[in-house]
C-alpha cells in the first residue's frame, strides 16, 4: 500500500482527527515504516497456513442471559469530558446523523 | 400509458429486529426500553478501554430460532467482526457484527397480500448490536447522549430484492413483526424502534429482468413513512430516467415533514468500515444437538395455522388470517374448535365476543373468565336450538360474563331463554296467528310473499322471541 497525502487525508476524515501539517508529514513517515516492517511477512510462504484471528482456540464463550448490576450513573458519567444532567454532552453532529449505518 | 405504469419497482429490505433478551448482547447490563438515561450501562457498553465483551447465549438462540422458522441454513460455524465508524453514540468506535460468517443463510418468509400468499427470499440474518441514542433538540451547539441502548442485541434480516410495491413491503414488515412475536424473541414494536427497516429501491421497465441502480432509504421506523418514502423515491427515479438521466447509487434520508427523500451530505469515502475479525470474541460452533433442541421447541408458525384453519377447519380467508394473527389466539381457537366440534361457530364467538372482551379488559385469553367447558356448553346450546342465536349472544352471554361460575344452561333457564321448539306447542301459536289475520293470509296467497316476515314477527312476539325461527318458518309455510 502506498502511503501518500490522499491516504492520510482519508484517514483523518474517517477518524475525525484534525492534524497539523507537521503531524501529517510525521504520520506519513511512521505509517510507511510500519507497513514496510509488516511487508517482510511477504517473504514467507504462507500458502496453506490458516489465518490466526484469535490467540486461543476457545469456542462458544457465551454468557447465560442474566442481568448483573449496572454501573452507577455517576460512575458512568464521571470520566466523560462533558455532561449535562444525566446525559453525556458532545458537540452537535446532526448533519451526519443519518449517515451512519444502522 | 403514464410513464409510472411502464415501470416496475424492485425493493429489498434490511430489517433490524431488537431482541427482548434480559441482558445486552455483549455485557450483562439490562436491556429494557424507557429507563432513566444512562442507568443501564457498564464498562462494555460504555466502550471503556480493556473491557471485554462476551456474547449472550439468548441472542444466538433467538437468531437460530428465527432462521429455523424461515427455513434458513443455520451456520454451524460463525464469527464476529468489527465495523468501524465514528459517531458519538457508538463509544467503542466500532460496532460488533457478523460480516463474513453470519448465523443464518437463505430462507423464505411467506407474506400475505389480500388473499394471495407469496414467498420472499431471505439473503441472510446476522447478529449485531445497537448504538446509543442521541438527542439533538436540547441545545443549539450540543447533542446529548444516552447509552442505555448501546449494546442492545439486534438481528439484521436482509431480504432479496423480491418486493414490488409498498403494499408488499407493508406485508413483509407485518409478517416479520408477527413472526418475531410468535417466536417471543422481540416485541416487534415499531413505535419503540424494536423493528426498523432500510429500503433498497430501484425501478426498471416492466418485462425487463435487469436490475436498475438502487438507492437506499435509511432508518424508516413506521410503515406509513416507509410507504410514502418508497412512493416518492420510485417516482423520483422514474422521472429521472424519463428525462434521459441516470440514477446514482446513494444513501437517502426521508423527511416525513416534507415527504421528500434527499441524499445524505456525505463524502464518497465515508463508508469505509474497515471490517476486521473481532479478536475479543472467539468464534461460535453450533452442534447438531443445539440446533435440534431449538427446532423441537419451535412453535406452530402463523402461516401453518392459517393453512390448517383454511383446510382443516374450513374457515374463510379473513377468519383464518385473523385467528392466526397471534400465537396465543391461534392455539386458543384450535382448542375451542376441537373441544366444541364446531369450528365456524367457535371462530365467530372468538372474533365477535371473546377477543373484543379480552382486548378491552387487557387480559390474556388464558385468564378469560369463562373456561373452555363453559364456552363449549354455550355453543352447544345454540347448536341444539335450545337457545336462539340472538338470545344467546345478546342476553345469555352478558349474563354469563356477570356470573362466570354459572353453567350456561342453568342461566338460560333462569333467564327464561329456552326456545319453544316443541312442535305441538308452536303449531298452536301459529294457527292462532293465522286465524287472527285472515285478510293478510288472503294477500299472501295472492302473491304478497313478503308478508311471511310479518307472520314470523307475530309468532316471535307471541312467544316472546323464544321460538326457533327455522321451525316457525316451516310451520307458517305449511299453514299458509
Amino acid at each position: 500500500m502506498n502511503i501518500d497525502k490522499a491516504l492520510i487525508s482519508k484517514l483523518e476524515s474517517l477518524t475525525r482527527l484534525q492534524l497539523t501539517e507537521e503531524e501529517r508529514l510525521q504520520l506519513e513517515v511512521d505509517l510507511a515504516a510500519i507497513l514496510q516492517m509488516v511487508e517482510k511477512m511477504n517473504d514467507l510462504d504462507t500458502s496453506g497456513v490458516e489465518p490466526l484471528t484469535h490467540i486461543t482456540s476457545e469456542l462458544n464463550r457465551w454468557r447465560e442471559d442474566r442481568v448483573e448490576e449496572a454501573l452507577d450513573r455517576e460512575m458512568a458519567l464521571k470520566n466523560a469530558p462533558d455532561r449535562e444532567g444525566p446525559f453525556f454532552r458532545v458537540p452537535k453532529v446532526i448533519e451526519l446523523d443519518d449517515d451512519r449505518p444502522s | 400509458m403514464h410513464p409510472y405504469e411502464q415501470y416496475e419497482l424492485v425493493i429489498g429490505l434490511e430489517v433490524h429486529v431488537q431482541l427482548s433478551t434480559r441482558s445486552k448482547a455483549f455485557s450483562a447490563d439490562e436491556n429494557a426500553f424507557g429507563a432513566e438515561p444512562n442507568t443501564q450501562v457498564d464498562p462494555v457498553s460504555l466502550g471503556h478501554p480493556g473491557a471485554l465483551p462476551r456474547y449472550n447465549r439468548a441472542q444466538v438462540e433467538s437468531a437460530v430460532r428465527l432462521g429455523l422458522a424461515l427455513g434458513s441454513q443455520i451456520a454451524r460455524r460463525q464469527s464476529f467482526d468489527r465495523k468501524h465508524y465514528f459517531y458519538t453514540d457508538l463509544p467503542k468506535g466500532y460496532q460488533i457484527t457478523q460480516d463474513r460468517e453470519p448465523v443464518c443463510v437463505g430462507g423464505r418468509l411467506p407474506i400475505r397480500i389480500g388473499e394471495r400468499w407469496q414467498e420472499v427470499r431471505i439473503h441472510h440474518i446476522h447478529m449485531e448490536e445497537d448504538a446509543g441514542k442521541s438527542l439533538h433538540d436540547r441545545s443549539e451547539s450540543y447533542s446529548l447522549i444516552d447509552l442505555n441502548r448501546a449494546g442492545v442485541p439486534l438481528l439484521e434480516v436482509v431480504s432479496e430484492p423480491d418486493l414490488r410495491s409498498p403494499e408488499e413491503v407493508d406485508a413483509f414488515m407485518s409478517a416479520m413483526r408477527q413472526l418475531v412475536r410468535y417466536l417471543g424473541i422481540s416485541d416487534g414494536n415499531m413505535e419503540e424502534g424494536s423493528l426498523r427497516c432500510d429500503c433498497n429501491v430501484s425501478v426498471r421497465k416492466r418485462g425487463s429482468d435487469q436490475l436498475g441502480t438502487r438507492c437506499e432509504i435509511k432508518n424508516l421506523n413506521s410503515m406509513r413513512y416507509a410507504r410514502r418514502a418508497i412512493e416518492f423515491e420510485s417516482r423520483r427515479q422514474i422521472d429521472l430516467l424519463e428525462q434521459g438521466g441516470q440514477v446514482v447509487q446513494q444513501t437517502l434520508h426521508f423527511d416525513p415533514a416534507t415527504g421528500v427523500t434527499s441524499p445524505l451530505r456525505s463524502k464518497e469515502d465515508a463508508h469505509d468500515y474497515r471490517y476486521f475479525s473481532e479478536p475479543d470474541l472467539p468464534p461460535i460452533e453450533l452442534s447438531d444437538e443445539f440446533v435440534d433442541e431449538l427446532r423441537r421447541a419451535s412453535p406452530t408458525l402463523p402461516w401453518e395455522w392459517y393453512r390448517r384453519f383454511r383446510q382443516e377447519n374450513d374457515l374463510s380467508d379473513y377468519d383464518s388470517a385473523l385467528l392466526s394473527e397471534e400465537s396465543e389466539i391461534a392455539a386458543y381457537f384450535r382448542e375451542l374448535a376441537t373441544q366444541s366440534g364446531q369450528a365456524k361457530a367457535a371462530a365467530n364467538l372468538l372474533i365477535n365476543k371473546i377477543l373484543p372482551h379480552s382486548r378491552q379488559e387487557r387480559m390474556p385469553l388464558t385468564e378469560f373468565p369463562l373456561d373452555l367447558t363453559q364456552l363449549c356448553d354455550f355453543l352447544a346450546l345454540i347448536e341444539a336450538g335450545t337457545v336462539s342465536h340472538s338470545a344467546a349472544y345478546q342476553q345469555l352471554w352478558p349474563a354469563l360474563l356477570e356470573s362466570p361460575d354459572r353453567s350456561p344452561l342453568d342461566l338460560a333457564k333462569q333467564l327464561n331463554l329456552l326456545q319453544v321448539s316443541n312442535v305441538d306447542q308452536l303449531e298452536e301459536v301459529v294457527e292462532k296467528i293465522v286465524a287472527q289475520f285472515p285478510d293478510k293470509v288472503k294477500a299472501f296467497r295472492n302473491g304478497k310473499k313478503g308478508l311471511l316476515g310479518f307472520f314470523m314477527g307475530e309468532v316471535m312476539k307471541a312467544t316472546q322471541g323464544k321460538a326457533d325461527p327455522k321451525m316457525v318458518k316451516r310451520l307458517l309455510e305449511g299453514k299458509l
